[in-house]
C-alpha cells in the first residue's frame, strides 16, 4: 500500500518508445548503440541497443501510478495518480496539439484524499478514465472521470462546504465530479477495461476480484481471491485474464469466473507486474499464450528487470498456433505410415513410430541400386537410385508417395498440380526421372490461369537436356540456373547438371521444403551419404528451431530440442505443446512429460534454476481449497501415474490420503459406506476366497478400480467406483437420500452391460 | 448479504498514565512497522493503546501500564459491494443496526474504533461464539489467516457457553459531554510517515501534557482529544483544528470538502470493560435520524464524533434521551 512503485510504460503506438516513471517521468526513445544521436546521456540496454532520453518531467509530486494514453492523438498525454488521490493530466516533450494542451494540467479530485492506486484508460471510449483508490470509510474507491468533462461550474463548487481545501480550488482546472463512482466502502488496487466490452471494467478490490457494468452500477460479477494486484486483460483472447498476488500469478477465464483456470505458484521473489506478450514475431498474432512478468528494483539510474516468460498449460490449448494446425497433422500422418511399415519390420526391434526419418535411414540395410532409364527414352541413365524399405517409408513421410505398395508418384503430381505447385510438380517428376512430364506440367503452368509464361521457356530449356558432358547446354545451364527465381526450376537444372552423387546444389538450396531435399536424398544418395546429410540437416533444423525438422527428427530427444529451439525463437508455446501431447510415453518419459505440461519451463529453466512445475490438465480438486488432490504426490516426478497418484491403488500397504494435501481437509465420504474417499474399499462383494486363483489378474483390477472416486456429474453425489457399482445395479435413483437423481440413467455408458457379465 | 472479516491479529488494550515512558516505544513502532494493528488515542485523563502481539511483545512491562486482560478481536465489515446503499450515512450509523444493536441484545461488550478507512468493532475472543452466531445470519462470517478469508461458523467455534449468561440489565444512561472544538479526521500517506513524526510527537506528548490537568471539569469548553492509529499500513488520525494547524497543509489527507466534526463524549466515570450496549444507546438514534458518525473507544470514556451541522440536532437527541428515563 505505501511506496511509490517504479514503472515502465510502453509507448501503445511506438514500439521504441517507453516512459519511466519514478519520482519523475522519464521518455526515452531505443535505438541502435553508436548512432549519430549517441550522446553520454544515453542508456546502454544490450550490446546492439541504447536508450536516449527524449523527455524529463517532475511537474508531479507524490506520483503513485501512470497510464499513458490509448489513442494516436494526443500523442504522449498521461494520466498520473498521486498519494492524494488526485489524477492530474500531463505530458511528456513539446506537443502542438490544440487539444493536448487544454487537457494537460487538468486536475481530478476525489472526495475523500486518499492513494491512488491504479489507473486505467478505457480503450474504446478514451475520454474515460478509471482511477483506483485506497479505502474510505464512507467513498468510493473505484472513480470513473471524464477528461472531456466541462470544468466544474463554479456555483457547485460554491455550494460546496469549501474550509480546507479553498486554496486548491482557485485554479479552474479541477473536476471533482466523477461520471461513475463504484466500489464503496472498499479499496481498489489494480483496473482494467474489458476488450470484449468496453462497458466493464475489471476491479481487483481489496480481497476480491470485481467486474462492474457501467450500464448497471448497482450490479457486479465479483469472486474472493487473494490476487487481486495487476488485473490484465490478454488482448488476443479478451476471456482471459491474469492477475496476481506476491509472487502467484492467476489466470481467470471471465466465462467461468469462479475459480482461476491456472495458478503459477511460487516465484522466489514477489511480483510487481504481470503483462501479456502481445506480439513476438511479425506477423503471427496468435501466438500470445505467454505471460511474462517480472521483479524489477531501480539500480542507480537504470533499471534491471529479470524477465521470467511462463507458458500457459489450459488455455494454450484453446488456440492455435502458428502451425497447430499442419504439424500435428504431420505428425499423425507419421505415425500411420510408420505402423504400416512396423507390420512388416516385425523383427526389428526398435520401434519407429514417431522416430523421425533420422532414425528410420539409420537402419537402411539390403538397399538396391537401379539405374533406369528417362521414361519416354531408352537412353539408359547414369544416375544412380537407390531403393530400401526403409527409403520408402520415408518417402512416404515426406508425401512423394502414397500408402501401400505403390510406389508411384503420380498421385502427389496431380495434387501438386491442383495447387499450383507447378513448379514443384515438375521438379518431382523429373527426380523420378520422368522429363516429359515435367515439361507437360510446366506447359501447362504456363496456359493456367494467372501462368507464368516463362514457364514454356524453362520447359524448352528443359526439353534441350543432353547428358553430354561438355555441351554448350550444360554449361550455359549451370551458370544460368542461379537466375531463375524459383528454387524449384533451379534445382531441377542442378540436378541435370550435377555429377552422379554430387547434389549440393539441390541438397543445399535452403529456400526448397526440407521434406521435397529429404525425399530427394533417399532416392539417390547412397547408403553413406544419407545418414551423413540427414544428420547434418537435422543439425541445422534444430539450431534454426525450423519446425519443418520435425520430419527428420520425430518426437524424440531431438524432437524435443528442436521445439525448444522452435519456443525459443518465437515464443509459439501452443504449437509446441500441442504437438508434444503426442508424445508415446515409452519414448522420451520425461522431455516429454515437461513438454506436455508446459514446454517453456524447459527453457525458462535456465533463468529459473529451482523451478520445478509439474501440472496436470484435468485433475481432481479439493472442494475446499481447489488444489488437486494429487498435488503433493506430484512433486515427486515420474512415479507411476494414474490413479495410484490418489492413494487408492489398492494395495493396502501404500499410505492412504484421505485429505486434501493442500488444506488438510477431509476428502468427501463414500455415499455408501461413509468412509472418506481415500480408504480403500471393504471387501464388501463376498467374494469367497477358495476361487484365488481363478482370473486371478482380472479380480485385481477390478479391486484397483472398485477404489477409484466417482461421482455423479448432475448431483456431485459419489463414491467409491466399486460401491457405486453395485447399488446402480439395483437402484436408479442416487444413493444420498433426498437426492432424487437418476445418475445412471444420465450416464450413456451406465445401461451398458458388459459383455462378460453373467 | 454483507461479509464481515476478523482481522487476522488478537489485540490488547492497554492505558497509559505517564507518557515519557511510552515515547521510546512510540518512536520505536513509527521506525519499524512490525505491528500490524496499532492505534493510540490521547485523552485529557491518559493514552490508551489498542496493539496487537507483535507490538506488545516490544512493549517492556511497567507500572506505568495498566492491561486490560481480556484478548480482543477485530471485526470489520467488509462490502461485497452487491448491495449499495443510497443512505449517506456512513461508519458506525450503517452498522448500527445490523451489528451494533443485536450484540447489545446478546449482551457482548463492543469496543469500537473508528478510522478514516473502516470502522473496527473489537469484541473479547471469549465472546467470539456469541458473536458468530447473533450475526451469522446477516453476515458471511470469515476469519483472516495469511491472507485468506477462511469462512466461520457457528459450529466452529462453540466451544463453552453459548450464550452470554449475564443478566439482561437495563443499560445505565450514561451522561454526555460536548466540548465545544472541532474535529478533522484524516489520513496520511505512510511514506509521508516520518516527515511529520517531530510535529506529530510534539503534538502528542509536549503540546499540553495531561498531568497538568488530570480531572478535566465538565465546564470545559475544549476537551484534548488526538488520536493515532496504524492499521494493515493505513493511517488514520483525529484531532482538533488547533493540531491541524501545527501539520503542514498539504500532507494530510481529508475530504475535499473539509467536513469539520463536533465530539460527543459518552460517560461521566469511566466506563469499563464489561458494559454493554454504550454504543448502542448512541449509535441507534443517529441512525434513526440518519446522522453519520465516527466512534472511538478509550479506556475511560467514549468519543462519537458528529458532522459539525447535525451537532445541534445530537444534542437535543441526546438530552431528550437522558431526560426520558427520569420521566418514566
Amino acid at each position: 500500500m505505501s511506496g511509490s512503485k517504479p514503472d515502465i510504460l510502453w509507448s501503445p503506438h511506438h514500439p521504441d518508445r517507453y516512459v519511466i516513471c519514478d519520482s519523475e517521468l522519464g521518455l526515452y526513445r531505443i535505438g541502435p548503440v553508436g548512432s549519430a544521436e549517441a550522446k553520454a546521456g544515453t542508456l546502454p540496454l544490450s550490446e546492439e541497443t541504447a536508450a536516449t532520453l527524449l523527455a524529463i518531467n517532475s511537474d508531479t509530486p507524490y506520483m503513485k501510478c501512470v497510464a499513458w494514453y490509448p489513442k494516436h492523438e494526443p500523442e504522449c498525454l498521461l494520466a498520473v495518480g498521486q498519494a492524494n488521490g488526485r489524477v492530474v493530466l500531463t505530458s511528456l516533450g513539446q506537443s502542438h496539439n490544440s487539444a493536448c494542451k487544454e487537457l494537460v494540467g487538468k486536475e481530478f479530485v476525489p472526495k475523500h484524499a486518499r492513494q491512488c492506486n491504479t489507473l486505467a484508460w478505457n480503450p474504446v471510449d478514451s475520454n474515460l478514465l478509471a482511477a483506483g483508490l485506497d479505502k474510505h470509510r464512507a467513498d468510493f474507491s473505484v472513480l470513473i472521470w471524464d477528461i472531456s468533462s466541462k470544468l466544474s461550474p463554479e456555483t457547485s463548487v460554491a455550494a460546496e462546504k469549501i474550509r480546507l481545501s479553498s486554496v486548491d480550488l482557485d485554479s479552474s482546472t479541477v473536476v471533482t465530479k466523477p461520471l461513475y463512482e463504484l466500489g464503496q466502502n472498499d479499496a481498489c488496487l489494480s483496473l482494467c477495461w474489458l476488450l470484449r466490452d468496453p462497458k466493464l471494467l475489471l476491479a481487483g478490490m481489496h480481497r476480491n476480484l470485481a467486474i462492474f457494468d457501467l450500464r448497471n452500477t448497482s450490479q457486479k460479477t465479483f469472486v474472493n481471491t487473494k490476487a487481486i494486484q495487476g488485473v490484465t486483460v490478454d488482448p488476443h483472447f479478451h476471456d482471459r485474464v491474469a492477475s496476481f498476488f506476491e509472487g502467484q500469478v492467476a489466470i481467470w477465464d471471465l466465462r467461468k469466473f469462479e475459480k482461476p483456470v491456472l495458478t503459477l505458484t511460487e516465484q522466489p521473489k514477489p511480483l510487481t507486474k504481470v503483462g501479456w506478450c502481445g506480439k513476438l514475431t511479425k506477423g503471427h498474432s496468435n501466438n500470445d499464450a505467454l505471460i511474462y512478468y517480472f521483479v524489477f528494483w531501480p539500480c542507480k539510474c537504470s533499471f534491471k528487470m529479470i524477465n521470467v516468460v511462463v507458458s500457459l498449460l489450459c488455455a494454450c490449448i484453446m488456440l492455435h498456433g502458428l502451425h497447430t494446425v499442419t504439424i500435428p497433422m504431420q505428425v499423425s500422418h507419421m505415425k500411420q505410415c510408420a505402423e504400416d511399415m512396423e507390420l512388416k519390420l516385425q523383427g526389428n526391434v526398435q520401434s519407429v513410430v514417431y522416430s523421425g526419418i533420422k532414425n528410420i535411414v539409420k537402419t537402411t540395410s539390403g538397399t538396391t541400386e537401379t539405374r533406369r532409364c528417362w521414361s519416354g527414352s531408352d537412353r539408359q541413365t547414369d544416375v544412380p537410385r537407390y531403393h530400401s524399405e526403409e527409403r520408402c517409408l520415408a518417402l512416404r513421410l515426406c508425401g512423394w508417395i502414397s500408402r501401400g505398395t505403390d510406389t508411384d508418384v503420380e498421385n502427389f503430381l496431380r495434387s501438386l498440380e491442383q495447387e499450383h505447385e507447378w513448379e514443384r510438380a515438375a521438379a518431382v517428376a523429373l527426380f523420378n526421372l520422368d522429363i516429359r512430364r515435367a515439361i507437360q506440367i510446366l506447359n501447362k503452368g504456363a496456359m493456367a490461369e494467372k501462368g507464368d509464361l516463362n514457364l514454356n521457356v524453362v520447359a524448352m530449356a528443359l526439353s534441350g537436356y543432353t547428358d553430354e558432358k561438355s555441351s554448350l547446354w550444360r554449361e550455359m545451364c549451370s551458370s544460368l540456373r542461379l537466375q531463375l527465381k524459383n528454387p524449384y526450376l533451379c534445382i531441377m537444372f542442378a540436378f541435370l547438371t550435377s555429377e552422379p552423387g554430387a547434389y549440393d546444389g539441390v541438397l543445399y538450396e535452403s529456400s526448397v521444403a526440407v521434406r521435397d531435399r529429404v525425399a530427394f536424398a533417399c532416392m539417390f544418395l547412397n547408403d553413406a551419404q544419407l545418414p551423413r546429410y540427414i544428420d547434418r540437416l537435422t543439425l541445422e533444423m534444430k539450431e534454426a528451431g525450423n519446425l519443418e525438422g520435425i520430419l527428420l527428427t520425430g518426437l524424440t530427444k531431438d524432437g524435443v530440442d528442436l521445439m525448444e529451439s522452435y519456443v525459443d525463437r518465437t515464443g509459439d508455446v501452443q504449437t509446441a505443446s500441442f504437438c508434444m501431447l503426442k508424445v508415446p510415453r515409452q519414448i522420451t518419459q520425461k522431455s516429454a512429460l515437461h513438454a506436455a505440461v508446459g514446454f517453456t519451463f524447459m527453457f525458462t529453466g535456465s533463468y529459473q534454476p529451482t523451478f520445478v512445475f509439474v501440472l496436470w490438465q484435468v485433475f481432481v480438486s479439493c472442494n475446499f481449497c481447489g488444489k488437486s488432490i494429487s498435488y503433493s504426490c506430484s512433486t515427486i516426478p515420474h512415479q507411476g501415474r494414474g490413479f495410484s497418484q490418489y492413494g487408492v491403488s489398492g494395495s493396502p500397504t501404500k499410505s492412504k490420503v484421505t485429505s486434501c494435501p493442500g488444506c488438510r481437509k477431509p476428502l468427501p465420504r463414500c455415499a455408501l459406506c461413509l468412509m472418506n474417499m481415500g480408504t480403500p474399499v471393504s471387501n464388501c462383494q463376498g467374494t469367497g476366497k477358495s476361487d484365488e486363483k481363478v482370473d486371478l489378474t482380472r479380480e485385481n483390477k477390478l479391486a484397483q478400480f472398485n477404489n477409484w472416486f466417482t461421482w455423479c456429474h448432475n448431483c456431485r453425489h459419489g463414491g467409491h467406483a466399486g460401491h457405486m457399482l453395485s447399488w446402480f445395479r439395483d437402484h436408479t435413483e442416487c444413493p444420498v437420500s433426498a437426492c432424487t437423481c437418476k445418475c445412471m440413467q444420465l450416464d450413456t455408458t451406465g445401461n451398458l452391460v458388459p459383455s462378460d457379465s453373467s | 448479504m454483507n461479509n464481515m472479516a476478523f482481522f487476522p491479529v488478537s489485540l490488547t488494550l492497554l492505558l497509559i498514565s505517564y507518557f515519557s515512558f511510552f515515547f521510546s516505544f512510540f518512536l520505536c513502532l513509527l521506525s519499524c512497522f512490525r505491528c500490524k494493528f496499532f492505534s493510540l488515542t490521547e485523552t485529557p485523563e491518559n493514552y490508551t493503546v489498542v496493539l496487537d502481539e507483535e507490538g506488545f511483545k516490544e512493549l517492556r512491562p511497567s507500572e506505568h501500564l495498566q492491561v486490560e486482560s481480556a484478548i480482543w478481536l477485530p471485526l470489520n465489515v467488509v462490502s461485497n459491494g452487491s448491495a449499495s446503499s443510497s443512505s449517506q450515512a456512513v461508519g458506525v450509523t450503517k452498522i448500527a443496526k445490523s451489528v451494533i444493536a443485536p450484540l447489545a441484545q446478546q449482551h457482548v461488550s463492543v469496543f469500537m474504533l473508528s478510522t478514516y478507512q473502516t470502522d473496527f468493532i473489537l469484541v473479547k475472543e471469549k465472546d467470539l461464539s456469541v458473536v458468530v452466531s447473533t450475526l451469522e445470519e446477516e453476515f458471511n462470517i470469515y476469519k483472516e489467516e495469511g491472507g485468506e478469508s477462511v469462512p466461520v461458523h457457528c459450529q466452529d467455534v462453540s466451544n463453552g457457553l453459548h450464550k452470554n449468561g449475564r443478566e439482561a440489565i437495563q443499560p445505565t444512561v450514561h451522561p454526555v459531554l460536548i466540548p465545544k472544538n472541532q474535529f478533522c479526521v484524516m489520513s496520511l500517506d505512510p511514506d509521508t510517515l516520518p516527515s511529520i513524526a517531530t510535529t506529530l510527537i510534539d503534538v502528542l506528548f509536549y503540546s499540553s501534557s495531561p498531568k497538568e490537568d488530570p480531572q478535566p471539569s465538565p465546564s470545559q469548553d475544549c476537551v484534548k482529544f488526538f488520536s493515532f492509529s496504524l492499521i494493515d499500513g493505513y493511517i488514520s488520525l483525529v484531532m482538533d483544528t488547533e493540531a491541524q494547524r501545527q501539520f503542514p497543509a498539504d500532507l494530510l489527507f481529508t475530504s475535499s470538502s473539509g467536513e469539520l466534526w463536533r465530539m460527543v463524549r459518552i460517560g461521566g466515570q469511566p466506563l469499563g470493560f464489561d458494559e454493554c450496549g454504550i454504543v448502542a444507546q448512541i449509535s441507534q438514534p443517529l441512525a434513526d435520524s440518519d446522522i453519520s458518525a465516527y466512534y472511538i473507544s478509550t479506556f475511560s470514556f467514549d468519543h462519537a464524533l458528529v458532522p459539525e451541522e447535525d451537532i445541534v440536532s445530537v444534542t437535543d437527541m441526546l438530552q431528550h434521551q437522558r431526560n426520558e428515563p427520569a420521566t418514566s
